[in-house]
């Protein structure tokens, strides 16, 4: 075919015997439209088999059993003085364990997906946690599957606390293997090594929880100084997390 | 203009391979933890094979299910459908694209453009984001696309080119 011309418009009776392909077509709309429902179920399905096993499972149980009894109960007990004070609430959330079947921690989307979905309770925006602090927020479920968002997904947005200066902060990611602290403040006194947990004010992910140290500050930044933080989280090693699902409310 | 291939069911279900690898991620086949173009590798030859309309409607079909697999933000369908096109439409002109320099160099422009799409749009949502981490990803995905063409392209295109070559004698 010359270049600048284009192709004939087929016979309408051509179009009509195509009718597996318009099908095929309206069923990959389908699939895109239900953010890959029937696909990620399938994966989920067929790949059971080469799921991780359950030693790191054990493994991430005995650390959180060792982290919930090293806690700081004066701390504890402040947090809760406080938040009480604020007028804010605090769901017990209960946990889901979930396998990583699938990890992009560096491709154009940072995510995860996990062999768990709306049938074990996740729904959208559950904190995850592994090993070592918070890791994401659930971004989309299908009835056995949940896509996690990472921290370094440009969509990803964490309020912020760094406890040694007590400032605030949010934690943005920016496509890269970082994420980037954007403070509140023009003079946060926060140098590398800080540690940053999640603000103690939040309600869209538990309160207090690791995420990670300041890597790098960057004190000339406008409006704000920003940081470089390193995630306490190893996403490329993990091959179970926990979905803190939020009790739903009871319909009025 | 078109091709046989799409009416072999087996080799229209092959392109299933591309959401399978891009779930899988095989660890291997990672570049500083950036996966290849998978819908790159799979395209590339069948566009060639199949003619500029097949690889169009082929580069929609991957893009519809690329996009349901991946977090909001922005879309690979239209750089997917003009590569499928473009490619078509190159594999119709001119003695056949067989070499693997050939190869590797059309996945590695198709992947820059792929990945420069979508910086593109996620330049033009809210907010702005740093190019750096982007830029990384786009270089890694377009170098290990590239390195990788030629082995996986070439055996594809033989494949798929034994299919089409009663209808050209």
């Amino acid at each position: 075919m010359p270049f600048g011309r284009l192709p004939r418009v087929p016979s309408l009776q051509r179009l009509i015997q195509a009718w597996p392909w318009w099908l095929l077509l309206l069923a990959l709309v389908g699939v895109r439209l239900s953010k890959g429902a029937v696909l990620t179920d399938a994966y989920a399905l067929l790949s059971r088999p080469f799921w991780p096993g359950t030693a790191q499972r054990e493994w991430l149980q005995s650390a959180q059993q060792l982290d919930q009894r090293s806690r700081l109960a004066q701390l504890e007990q402040d947090n809760r003085r406080l938040r009480t004070l604020l007028g804010l609430q605090r769901a017990n959330p209960q946990e889901v364990t979930a396998a990583v079947i699938s990890r992009e921690p560096e491709g154009w989307w940072k995510q995860l997906v996990l062999g768990a979905g709306e049938l074990q309770g996740i729904r959208l925006g559950d904190a995850v946690v592994g090993p070592g602090g918070l890791v994401g927020r659930v971004a989309s479920v299908t009835p056995t599957t949940a896509r996690v968002a990472l921290l370094t997904d440009s969509s990803s947005r964490v309020g912020v606390w760094v406890g040694r200066t007590q400032s605030m902060g949010l934690l943005t990611g920016v496509n890269g293997s970082r994420p980037e602290l954007r403070f509140l403040v023009k003079d946060p006194q926060v140098r590398p090594g800080d540690v940053v947990v999640t603000s103690p004010a939040s309600t869209l992910v538990p309160p207090g929880m690791s995420v990670g140290v300041i890597q790098s500050v960057d004190d000339k930044a406008v409006p704000a100084p920003t940081a470089v933080v390193q995630l306490s989280a190893p996403v490329e090693a993990i091959d179970w997390v926990q979905v803190l699902v939020q009790p739903r409310q009871a319909a009025p | 203009m078109v091709g046989k291939l799409h009416r072999h069911p087996w080799y229209v279900a092959s392109a299933l391979l591309v959401p399978w690898l891009t779930l899988a991620s095989p660890t291997l086949l990672r570049l500083s933890g950036a996966p290849p173009s998978w819908s790159v590798l799979w395209l590339l030859p069948w566009a060639i094979s199949d003619g500029p309309v097949s690889g169009a409607l082929a580069g929609l079909g991957l893009g519809l299910l690329l996009d349901a697999l991946t977090l909001d933000g922005a879309t690979q369908i239209p750089a997917l459908v003009l590569l499928g096109w473009w490619w078509g439409r190159l594999g119709r002109k001119g003695p056949p694209i067989e070499r693997s320099f050939s190869l590797g160099l059309l996945a590695l422009i198709g992947t820059f453009l792929l990945g420069l799409t979508l910086i593109l749009q996620r330049l033009g949502l809210p907010p702005q984001l740093p190019l750096a981490g982007s830029l990384r990803t786009l270089l890694t995905q377009t170098l290990l696309t590239g390195l990788l063409a030629p082995m996986i392209c070439s055996l594809l295109l033989l494949l798929w080119r034994q299919q089409n070559a009663p209808s050209r004698g």
